[in-house]
């Protein structure tokens, strides 16, 4: 088992390596120079050259037949192992500095949302699965589908007008002297309302694979409750999907909510990323997208480590 | 598993709870002035600030050697760091300019402990010589290009520095003479009359140089000020929070103002000791809904109006509605120094050689629907280049410049056509933005090009993006603005001149000699009627060639609530919090009468 | 499991695995919601079909000209105006249907590329496996790390307004050709993925070793062989990833990295959500409903097809 954890850690170099590589590509070779839009309005040639040596974009992306190690490429592999990311181009802060503040009020917002909905949505698909085929069901399901269908931001524009402004039960948007819990209520039951239908629909299938066993017919034939079974077999034997995805959903819960942050001013990472997309700041979407991509690396290690230590007949394939 | 969700659920609300900074301290007697602000402060460095939001915040910190007078209209200027108006040799040459001796920098960590720095001449040749500087890349160089004595030279040596060596701000520089601590001798190239406006302009601003030594690059980030207010707490992306400065000089409330200014309250607190307030918080919300639903409950002090609630807020007469003025809500309104056009990029060979399509274009676009439609008639119609503000305005300018007319578009288009050999290839129009706004926008000018038998494509582009398109005239036609700095309609007519052509403020590629023979007589030359004649003889000869259609300048509505006082509307000076007074008694009432958390 | 093999290997044996799909289309033709959920579909994609046709042979067709101002601004849903119209008089209906075009136009494209990217690479994979196996893996999952939505915004970030080349091919990439670019090029691991494992688990099945024995060549025995075996997961893969291709658009158009020059879904809802707070709901509902029944039928649809192509998941 050891030598599999061993294995499995060593598997994971060349994934990051990966990483490196298509944030590099993603960003450095197709995204290329940008310094001439650093540089604003009416800058001179020199300016520009200027911008261009101080973010190294002077230098040869892969190949440099004087200096083998001062690419383009090299620097980045370089920076990114340090998590040295570079000033953003927008306001010359340091974009680590801005991550690292961003993730708290991100994980505030989506690690409550995550959990409220998983345990609702558990719920309601155990009941919806448990009527499958029935008018109940399809019932459920076509809300769910009109759930997702209705666009994030009607939820967004009509809770924050009737719920928030109109009868006044939360703030409208963050404020720097509240006590923060206040300002996150609201965001959190928009983002769990509109979240739901996507969520139901997937845990019935998993809770449907899991009714087809033949140990819940075996249950059913010994003659116990409906609700033990659901309960005690169903929803047991479901925890292994439903914990597996709630271990690969984390990395994705630094990384906020794009719109909800933006719509009630959480100053979270989600409107970081929003913003840099509008301005074209390559230093911060690069960097969120090589951290969201490490943290996946990461969780992804430690599920199937703690799987091999529950299970020892998994092996490295 | 009971014990796991347990564990996790603690841990939820240990990331509730402590996650997230949050001080909440209300102190009664406290006097804290609330706004919002729509757009990103990018840092509070004058010499790189190249925004007006950074740049309103950043003017609360920083002073520049003169200021607006902030009841006065027409705008005057009056002494700020400097004791008195400048010196001005014969030949227009040479300034000497005095300094205060009671301008001390705000306490900060870089002077030592109870060290007060006190401010003198070489802190504004270091600040100058800073913008010079190449290796700190600023956007603020083109106050300064060529204009004074020695600079340029000094921009030249900096090119030179290798990496890794340091600029050697020691290197005298014969245009800034510093005869003594607070005295300030500049010597320019050539006349140049608009100095005395940018020694208002914030990037003109004196830097402690220990400051800028002890921060290096995060120097954005801990702006050392002589200002009224000193940065206290800035989340980046989210509020400012702006405090005293314990070792400001102290300033009266002006005492006079114009006519109006008695009536309308602006006078009451003359002579009384700013600043009123205690802090200034600053909340950064970029969407409409959520900034007019704060306004609304009375947590922030001032607001502009959205588009889509001004219909809440003014009525059909121009006036505030009833529930405003329920609410004790007061209007201000005011003419923006902007004015916004459809530049033509005059390299372009299909409209550089026609001039008749460039005017069939300028008399298609239906500029009241567009204000209308785009601005709710926040805008005055535009025929020429200097806006309606502008003491150099052409009064009879409505009779020269073209308006909407779609016959005579579809006449000159017919010419055009015939001109470029019967067909007309498709124009090209980039458009800066590509969210809804300016998509309704590009769809609004498809349908007027269409109407005069034209047909245009919509390109539309990231800021980035379209400003590099500019640049390298490669942009066909464009929609753009520009907002005066400095009350001289010069502003505005730079943009014309042949010299300026892109990657300069010309981004038409506009060049007459005509125009640019005007232009270098009147740009040295002092504040005189001759010089207003001269102005608008400019701007018809632009007009005459068409290398912009002109859309409209900007008129904007201000509203504020009745507990905030002496929020008079300036075009150009921003460090104005200072004057503003809050009754925080009726700003507490309205809050509970109206529904809040 | 046992029974599945044998199942497929006898049809194979006996008509190339038609029987799967016949079988397959006679079980589907039994539900009827899942077939009136396909005349629904059909239905969507003729009205882009048509509109294409409309573009492409000019034809002078009112309905077909959505950028013409049929009426006042504003109107709300009538007699005359079905669906209302908009900040500039133009019908609401028409931008709908205009948008199914543009969607459809997104899905299409970006399933094309996503499939031929990760049905041959996941093809090579699970048949070669060794070297170029461990190649494509760590290609695919490099590319699993990063949280999809980031990299669907990132590579339409950086593909906006670039100038593709191919092979001295300038084309130029805007609006729509970077919004398929980009989904396609970030979706083609799932079905890569599934094809690995499929062909994996065929490739030393009877009827693959009896070809290697004939002499066929490594090519012919994945197209020809292998790849028409495994094709229904393919089909139901994508007939219920289409849904998500859809709402990509939609999120990128209302991000404004979307098609601006003519109307989609997402740039219907993205110009809405300014007149929503007026009281003028009709063009985010009209957009909204069009989204909302394509979605319901590729969901049910989709679902259905799953139930009957594969057989491991039969409820029946």
């Amino acid at each position: 088992m050891l030598s599999y954890i061993i294995r499995r850690l060593l598997y994971t170099i060349p994934i990051v390596f990966g990483v490196m590589l298509l944030t590099f590509v993603l960003f450095n070779v197709v995204g290329g120079d940008v310094s001439d839009q650093i540089a604003g309005r009416a800058a001179s040639a020199e300016t520009i050259a200027e911008i261009r040596a101080e973010y190294g974009w002077d230098k040869p992306l892969f190949f440099n037949s004087e200096d083998f190690f001062d690419t383009q490429f090299f620097n980045h592999l370089k920076n990114t192992a340090t998590f040295n990311f570079g000033r953003s181009w927008a306001d010359r802060e340091r974009v680590i500095d801005k991550i690292k503040r961003g993730a708290g009020y991100s994980l505030a917002l989506t690690v409550p949302m995550f959990f409220i909905s998983l345990a609702i949505s558990v719920c309601i698909s155990l009941v919806v699965a448990f009527f499958r085929g029935t008018w109940f069901d399809t019932a459920v399901m076509l809300l769910c589908v009109a759930g997702m269908s209705i666009p994030y931001l009607s939820f967004i524009l009509f809770g924050q007008y009737f719920l928030g402004f109109k009868w006044g039960l939360f703030p409208v948007y963050f404020w720097p002297d509240h006590f923060p819990v206040q300002y996150y209520l609201l965001p959190v039951l928009v983002g769990v309302v509109s979240g739901l239908g996507g969520e139901v629909r997937f845990y019935r299938t998993v809770m449907l694979d899991e009714m087809r066993s033949d140990y819940v017919r075996t249950a059913f034939a010994k003659g116990l409750g409906t609700a033990s079974v659901l309960f005690k077999h169903v929803l047991k034997n479901a925890m292994i999907p439903i914990i597996t995805q709630v271990v690969l959903a984390i990395p994705f819960l630094f990384l906020g909510s794009l719109l909800l942050e933006r719509f009630f001013g959480i100053p979270g990472l989600g409107y970081l990323f929003i913003g840099a997309i509008g301005s074209r700041d390559y230093q911060i979407v690069g960097a969120i997208t090589y951290i969201g991509a490490i943290l996946y690396v990461i969780f992804d290690l430690l599920t199937d480590i703690c799987y091999s230590l529950v299970d020892p007949r998994i092996t490295f394939d | 598993m009971n014990r796991y969700w347990f564990c996790l659920s603690g841990l939820l609300l240990a990331v509730l709870l402590f996650g997230c900074a949050g001080k909440s301290s209300s102190d009664s007697n406290e006097m804290v002035l609330y706004t919002a602000h729509g757009a990103k402060i990018h840092g509070l460095d004058p010499g790189d600030i190249g925004d007006q939001t950074s740049a309103a915040y950043a003017s609360q910190i920083y002073e520049t050697l003169y200021d607006y007078h902030y009841l006065k209209r027409p705008y005057e200027l009056i002494p700020q760091l400097a004791a008195e108006m400048p010196l001005i040799s014969q030949d227009g040459l040479t300034y000497t300019i005095h300094l205060r001796n009671d301008v001390y920098f705000q306490p900060d960590k870089c002077f030592g402990k109870n060290q007060k720095r006190r401010l003198t001449a070489h802190d504004f040749v270091y600040a100058w010589k800073r913008i010079a500087d190449i290796k700190y890349i600023s956007k603020n160089w083109w106050v300064f290009d060529g204009r004074i004595k020695g600079l340029d030279e000094f921009r030249e040596y900096t090119k030179t520095v290798q990496k890794g060596q340091t600029v050697d701000y020691n290197l005298p520089v014969e245009g800034l003479h510093t005869p003594d601590d607070f005295t300030l001798v500049i010597r320019l190239k050539q006349p140049w009359p608009q100095i005395i406006y940018m020694l208002a302009h914030l990037p003109t601003a004196p830097m402690a140089k220990e400051a800028v030594e002890y921060y290096g690059r995060d120097i954005i980030n801990h702006p050392v000020g002589t200002g009224p207010y000193m940065l206290g707490r800035w989340h980046r992306g989210s509020f400012i929070e702006l405090v005293r400065n314990p070792n400001w000089r102290g300033q009266l409330y002006p005492s006079e103002g114009e006519p109006n200014d008695f009536p309308d309250g602006f006078l009451a607190d003359a002579g009384r000791a700013v600043p009123f307030a205690d802090r200034l918080i600053s909340v950064l919300i970029e969407e409409d809904p959520p900034s007019w639903f704060l306004f609304l409950q009375g947590k922030i002090d001032a607001s502009g109006i959205p588009k889509d609630n001004f219909s809440q807020a003014i009525d059909q007469r121009r006036q505030l509605t009833d529930d405003m003025k329920r609410r004790g809500i007061r209007l201000y309104t005011f003419r923006d120094p902007s004015t916004y056009w459809i530049g033509f990029n005059m390299e372009d060979p299909v409209l550089a050689n026609n001039k008749p399509l460039r005017k069939a274009i300028s008399y298609a676009v239906d500029r009241d629907k567009y204000i209308e439609l785009f601005t709710n008639n926040r805008g005055e119609t535009a025929y020429g280049i200097i806006p309606p503000l502008m003491k150099d305005y052409d009064p009879n300018i409505s009779k020269i410049g073209a308006h909407y007319d779609v016959a005579r578009a579809r006449q000159y288009a017919e010419e055009a056509k015939k001109l470029n050999g019967g067909v007309m290839p498709k124009l090209k129009f980039a458009m800066p933005g590509t969210d809804v706004v300016f998509r309704q926008r590009g769809d609004f000018l498809i349908k007027c090009f269409r109407d005069a038998g034209l047909n245009i494509e919509i390109d539309y582009m990231d800021w980035p993006t379209f400003l590099d398109k500019i640049k390298t005239k490669s942009a066909q036609m464009f929609g753009l603005g520009w907002v005066a700095d400095i009350p001289d309609s010069e502003n505005f007519l730079q943009l014309f001149y042949s010299r300026n052509i892109s990657p300069g403020p010309n981004n038409f590629n506009y060049s007459s000699p005509e125009f640019d023979k005007i232009y270098e007589q009147l740009r040295v030359m002092q504040d005189c009627p001759e010089r207003t004649e001269l102005y608008r003889k400019a701007e018809r000869i632009v007009i005459e060639d068409a290398p912009a259609v002109f859309i409209l300048h900007g008129v904007a509505y201000i509203l504020t609530h009745d507990w905030l006082y002496n929020y008079k509307p300036h075009a150009f000076a921003y460090g104005l919090s200072k004057y503003r007074r809050v009754d925080t008694e009726k700003r507490e009432k309205y809050r509970k009468r109206f529904k809040d958390f | 499991m046992e029974t599945i093999s044998v199942n497929s290997v006898s049809s194979v044996a006996q008509n190339a695995g038609r029987s799967l799909w016949s079988d397959a289309l006679r079980r589907l033709r039994r539900r009827k919601t899942a077939m009136f959920c396909f005349a629904v579909i059909i239905v969507y994609f003729s009205i882009a079909a048509f509109l294409y046709a409309v573009d492409i042979f000019h034809i002078p067709l009112a309905v077909a000209d959505w950028s013409r101002q049929i009426g006042p601004e504003y109107q709300p849903p009538g007699a005359k105006y079905i669906f209302g119209t908009d900040f500039l008089g133009r019908s609401v209906f028409r931008k709908a249907l205009y948008g199914a075009k543009t969607s459809i136009t997104v899905a299409l494209w970006a399933s094309l590329i996503s499939i031929s990217i990760g049905v041959p690479l996941g093809a090579m994979a699970g048949y070669f496996r060794g070297i170029i196996d461990q190649l494509i893996v760590w290609l695919y999952t490099t590319l699993s790390c990063v949280p999809y939505i980031l990299l669907i915004l990132a590579f339409a970030l950086v593909l906006a307004d670039k100038t593709l080349d191919v092979f001295g091919w300038k084309i130029p990439l805007s609006g729509t050709a970077t919004v398929y670019l980009a989904i396609g090029l970030t979706s083609w691991v799932g079905i890569c993925r599934l094809i690995r494992g499929e062909v994996i688990k065929h490739k030393n099945r009877d009827y693959v070793l009896a070809a290697r024995s004939y002499g066929a060549g490594s090519g012919r025995i994945i197209f020809r062989h292998l790849l028409p075996n495994v094709f229904h997961i393919v089909i139901i893969n994508f007939s219920l990833r289409f849904v998500g291709f859809i709402q990509a658009e939609v999120i990128l158009s209302f991000l404004g990295l979307g098609e601006k020059n003519s109307p989609s879904w997402g740039a219907m809802i993205d110009s809405a959500r300014l007149d929503l707070p007026k009281g003028y709901w009709w063009e985010m509902t009209a957009a909204t409903a069009a989204i909302f029944v394509i979605s319901l039928a590729l969901n049910v649809f989709g679902d259905a097809l799953r139930d009957c192509l594969d057989p491991k998941l039969r409820t029946e």
